[in-house]
């Protein structure tokens, strides 16, 4: 391959000729039986056709000099402030200003995104899943259905690499390595000696490029093999399997591997190169690849407008091969260059007027000051950001065929117009061999100049990374690149210990109940357990697949039995079984049920009063003597509120007639709230199913208008907004029913009352404490991120956040804090444009069916604007059963709810140790906020103590 | 903030006017000059070889010639791409390699290898004498089969 076919055919033909003649000498075998045979002389030596003649670790030898390559992480660039940006731009150019006097050769290769590994590990990740339900879509018809969605895209992982000059080697090296094999039994340390003379060197130059902003680290061996294998086969499919990676160095017989993949060939002056794929998967197909090179270029506004400019060939839709060859210059070079460039300046100019008495072009003057500019740049600053390099910037693309190529060059000329002018040179095959580590700079033509800024500006790590490698799929991202977006939900808490809060914020009609549907479909079928709270409920629907049908219940919570709300059962009761693990079990399960104890008491108390009116609710004596009340009644699990009505008519204090008249107010309420006080032996909770899908609905609630005060609720409303709360517990509760490690969802829909309540915090904390602890993720979604900012400390509990389309203009501002994206950046704009149909299609009558979009942001770094797809055929029943836009021509039932069976009472004993539980009480009265109320109560008349209620509203 | 390239610097047109107070109706880079001289060196050296005199005519066509050939190679050549690497550029596409469309080898062929079932042994010295005569018995009976189907196509 590459042109040195001859020879080596040459040297075979030496090869056979000398068989040839061992044959024809046969016949004289009789007089010549004691001859030597030939033996290892009769192997042709081989050389390889490119420069590179060994390879170890992440070292390149090539006759002449030693590079060693490293692999840069890709950074984030979308949703950055300008000076975050700005500060990576200078740490990469402080990179490469230390790495003055060396060439560096810059690679930018492409992985296609390894759909067959994803799958792998999704179907390796999805423990316990759900088992199929004949005459469904099996698991398997799923993952092939998810598999063949991104196939059809060309969607690739872009990776950076970065070889830097060691050293030059001098004929010695070259002679020690050429008689290795003798050598290596005579004096085995001669060797080595080369590599092991430079190692500090090698030490110095992994310390600098692994700094913060290239953050390279030495290429591993598959990383070298990879990038050989793509450069040697530019333009050609990536290998469906590469050769596996040798322990040993590569010695120059091995690198046969990658040159004997593919050949180039061309014709004169023709405007590609052909690349012939001869081994493995390539083997037969031809690629026609156009290489360009980077000619002249205006100044850039980089970060403020433009993108960093090697990142702009990541929207063509075909990958993209870079190589740069760059060169840092010393100061002294430039300083004497600049110096000869100023005094022809001066002559021409002195040509010019004192010689022909002519006006000077302008560009003479202009070019004068530049050069001042320049030197300038150079001597000031304490910064090295002022050295220059020379460098020499190819990408490549490839095409089935040559028009094909010539499109996609032509497309990669159009994106960089009109600020940069990509040309396409003559001598294709000589530039593309430039792509191959360790090759030479082929011409020194389409050279660019300038600082180590500007080349740094080019931020090739930048990417759209968002998401991980093994969960499920979500959709792709939509900024600078394309790239399929999975996210396991339950990564964060598996392996990064963070905890599970994800917020979905989204205006009405955003996709918020697609994509939350979405996910809670594909983790079910991964072999999650999920537990919706949806209000409105069309998220029922879910349950009415038919490949989950077996699996869910919808519960309509207005029709279910009475008790199915009690406060003091909503908060799961702590079995010992699940504190086996900590130091002392007895005593953490013992702190851990006070606690649910005081939460109890807690949650009691802020629903009965949040359930008077608001007159009555924010006196402080109805306060105090609904506190002594619920602390009469106590916090075990088979109480209810009935049980506090009682408690407050015996109630002896000085507040007597007070708590008369608020056990009168409440049981005025009485029949409204049947699903807080359970008939007599018949207690929802006594059966245990084992659901994968439970959904809570809420048909018919009536829930206060956004904005409205609390004390402008009404009853209805009041009561409303308490039954959710409640509900929430109920979902909360579900989460310890179930063993510690398996994998549970809770989506709670409208979570809006969160801030409304002011146990909605106490809720927060528990769910960010235990999502971890009990492998949960938890989805809050609300149209107005503001809800979510109102509880306190939300922000820093969160680990992922979806925001989508939002309108108003505070609520874009608020969705970027979720996010942690700077706020005044410009990017409310990106919140408010995220999947708007174009202005036009307004009149249209075609439902807008386009995929929503949603700001992405992963909670290990990452945040992107990403398209949800769920537009797979395999998922068409998903679709249909998600959509909740009205349409009067749909014929379809209301799907039938399923009521929740009685089952008979067990009561089961339960004795509060007041004795010696008085110090973990007092911690867990602490941590649910019921502390202050306890000492106002211990001093009878609080004052004009607040109420918590007000504070929370 | 703005990054730009220090290109411009290096795009400095030298270009001479001609002598000083004699200036030349056209502009030309010193390139254009040095390409122009070879260039007309060239030439004159070709119109002796092929056998022009060297006479007022002559040098004005060689002029002209001069001029148009500069002018082309000068089309070729700008800061982008200088001299230097246009050529190499050249030298680079007339070596690169060509696809072979000619085959090469085609179907292998066994016909010109010997075959016979047995390897010669060596033989038990008493036995030689006897062997041979039948050996020779043989040949003779060969031979004269030989010669009966000389020239005569046998049916494949």
């Amino acid at each position: 391959m590459f042109g040195r076919r001859r020879d080596r055919d040459r040297r075979s033909a030496a090869h056979v000729a000398q068989h040839a003649a061992a044959a024809r000498d046969d016949h004289k075998v009789y007089s010549k039986r004691g001859r030597r045979l030939p033996g290892e002389q009769a192997v042709p030596s081989y050389t390889p056709s490119i420069s590179a003649r060994s390879i170890d670790g992440h070292l390149l030898r090539t006759g002449q000099e030693v590079y060693a390559w490293y692999r840069l992480a890709p950074q984030r660039w979308s949703f950055r402030s300008d000076s975050q940006r700005q500060d990576l731009i200078a740490a990469i150019a402080g990179q490469y200003a230390e790495l003055q006097g060396r060439w560096m050769h810059l690679r930018v290769t492409t992985r296609p995104y390894p759909i067959r590994m994803w799958a792998e590990a999704h179907v390796h990740n999805a423990v316990r899943r759900l088992p199929d339900t004949p005459g469904t879509l099996s698991f398997d018809d799923y993952m092939v259905g998810e598999q063949q969605q991104l196939m059809g895209r060309s969607m690739a992982e872009k990776e950076v690499y970065l070889g830097v000059q060691v050293q030059t080697r001098n004929m010695m090296d070259r002679a020690v390595e050429r008689a290795a094999p003798v050598l290596r039994k005579v004096f085995p340390d001669a060797v080595d000696a080369e590599l092991v003379a430079i190692e500090s060197e090698i030490d110095h130059l992994d310390q600098v490029i692994g700094s913060a902003g290239l953050e390279g680290r030495p290429a591993t061996s598959e990383e070298m093999s990879w990038l050989m294998h793509r450069s040697c086969s530019l333009g050609l499919p990536a290998p469906r399997n590469l050769p596996a990676v040798p322990g040993a160095p590569w010695e120059p017989e091995d690198l046969a591997s990658f040159t004997d993949a593919a050949d180039f060939h061309q014709e004169p002056y023709s405007p590609t190169v052909t690349v012939r794929g001869r081994t493995g998967s390539n083997a037969g197909i031809k690629r026609h690849v156009a290489v360009l090179t980077v000619g002249l270029m205006h100044g850039l506004q980089i970060p403020e407008v433009d993108d960093p400019w090697i990142q702009r060939s990541d929207r063509l839709p075909a990958s993209v091969e870079w190589s740069a060859r760059i060169y840092v210059r010393r100061p002294e070079e430039v300083a004497g260059e600049l110096q000869r460039q100023m005094s022809k300046v001066r002559s021409q100019v002195r040509h010019y007027t004192d010689e022909h008495e002519l006006d000077p072009p302008q560009s003479l003057a202009r070019q004068a000051s530049r050069v001042l500019e320049i030197d300038d740049e150079m001597t000031s600053g304490f910064t090295a950001l002022g050295t220059r390099v020379r460098s020499w910037w190819r990408l490549a693309v490839s095409g089935p065929t040559e028009r094909e190529a010539l499109r996609l060059a032509q497309g990669l000329l159009d994106l960089y117009k009109p600020k940069v002018a990509i040309e396409h040179p003559e001598a294709q095959y000589a530039i593309a061999r430039e792509f191959i580590p360790g090759e030479p700079l082929s011409s020194s033509a389409y050279l660019r100049r300038g600082s180590v800024l500007w080349a740094a500006s080019a931020v090739p790590t930048a990417t759209a990374e968002v998401g991980d490698r093994r969960g499920i799929l979500l959709g792709e991202t939509v900024t600078a690149t394309r790239r399929p977006v999975a996210w396991d939900p339950w990564m964060a808490q598996e392996l990064r210990d963070s905890s599970g809060l994800t917020a979905m914020v989204a205006g009405l009609g955003a996709g918020k109940s697609f994509l939350g549907g979405g996910i809670v479909y594909k983790t079910l079928r991964a072999g999650a357990h999920w537990t919706l709270l949806d209000p409105s409920g069309p998220l029922a629907a879910l349950c009415e697949l038919p490949e989950l049908k077996p699996y869910a219940r919808p519960i309509n919570l207005l029709n279910a039995q009475a008790g199915i709300l009690n406060p003091y059962r909503v908060v799961a009761e702590p079995q010992l079984e699940h504190f086996m693990d900590e130091e002392d079990p007895e005593r953490s399960w013992r702190r851990e049920r006070a606690l649910a104890a005081a939460t109890r008491r807690r949650l009691v108390l802020d629903v009965l009063s949040g359930l008077l009116p608001y007159e009555v609710a924010r006196l402080p004596q109805t306060r105090i003597v609904l506190l002594r009340a619920v602390r009469t009644v106590g916090g075990r699990p088979d109480a209810h509120p009935g049980q506090v009505f009682e408690a407050l008519r015996r109630d002896a204090s000085e507040h007597h007639e007070h708590a008369v008249v608020v056990a009168d107010f409440l049981d005025e309420m009485r029949e409204r709230m049947s699903l807080l006080i359970p008939e007599q032996d018949a207690d929802p909770y006594n059966e245990a199913r084992d659901d994968r899908l439970t959904v809570l609905t809420m048909a018919g609630l009536n829930l206060p208008k956004d904005g409205v005060g609390r004390e402008h609720w009404t009853d209805a409303e009041a009561l409303g907004v308490e039954m959710l709360n409640l509900a929430a517990w109920l979902t909360q509760r579900s989460i310890y029913e179930r063993p510690k490690d398996l994998r549970k969802g809770v989506w709670i829909d409208e979570a809006f009352f969160l801030s409304e309540v002011p146990t909605g915090r106490v809720l927060m904390n528990r769910f960010a404490r235990d999502s971890r602890k009990w492998n949960v993720r938890v989805l809050l979604s609300s149209q107005i991120p503001a809800d979510f900012l109102k509880i306190q400390g939300f922000v820093t509990l969160l680990d992922s956040v979806f925001v989508g389309r939002l309108d108003d203009d505070s609520a874009q501002a608020d969705a970027l804090r979720l996010l942690k994206v700077p706020i005044g950046a410009g990017y409310e704009q990106v919140v408010a444009s995220l999947g708007r149909r174009p202005g036009g299609v307004r009149t249209n009558l075609e439902r807008d069916r386009a995929p929503r979009q949603f700001i992405f942001a992963d909670g290990a770094g990452g945040v992107e604007r990403i398209r949800i797809d769920f537009s797979g055929p395999h998922l068409e029943h998903l679709r249909n059963g998600l959509d909740t836009t009205p349409d009067a021509l749909r014929d379809g039932a209301a799907p039938a709810e399923v009521e929740v069976s009685s089952p008979p009472q067990d009561p089961f004993a339960y004795a509060e140790q007041y004795s010696d539980e008085y110090d973990d009480e007092l911690a867990a009265d602490l941590e649910v906020g019921l502390a202050d109320e306890l000492v106002d109560s211990a001093h009878g008349e609080g004052g004009n103590r607040r109420p918590g209620r007000e504070g929370a509203a | 903030m703005r990054v730009r390239t220090d290109d411009e610097v290096y795009r400095v047109d030298a270009v001479w006017l001609g002598p000083p107070k004699a200036t030349f109706p056209w502009r030309a880079r010193y390139v254009a000059w040095g390409v122009g001289i070879v260039v007309f060196l060239l030439v004159t050296a070709v119109q002796r070889q092929v056998g022009f005199g060297f006479d007022f005519i002559n040098t004005g066509w060689g002029f002209v010639i001069t001029i148009a050939l500069t002018r082309f190679i000068c089309s070729r050549i700008s800061h982008e791409r200088p001299l230097s690497s246009v050529l190499t550029m050249w030298v680079r596409e007339l070596t690169a390699p060509r696809e072979t469309t000619s085959g090469r080898g085609g179907a292998s062929s066994a016909a010109r290898i010997r075959i016979s079932s047995h390897r010669p042994r060596k033989r038990p010295k008493g036995a030689k004498r006897a062997s041979a005569a039948t050996r020779s018995q043989h040949r003779g009976q060969q031979d004269r089969r030989q010669k009966e189907v000389r020239g005569v196509r046998t049916p494949a």
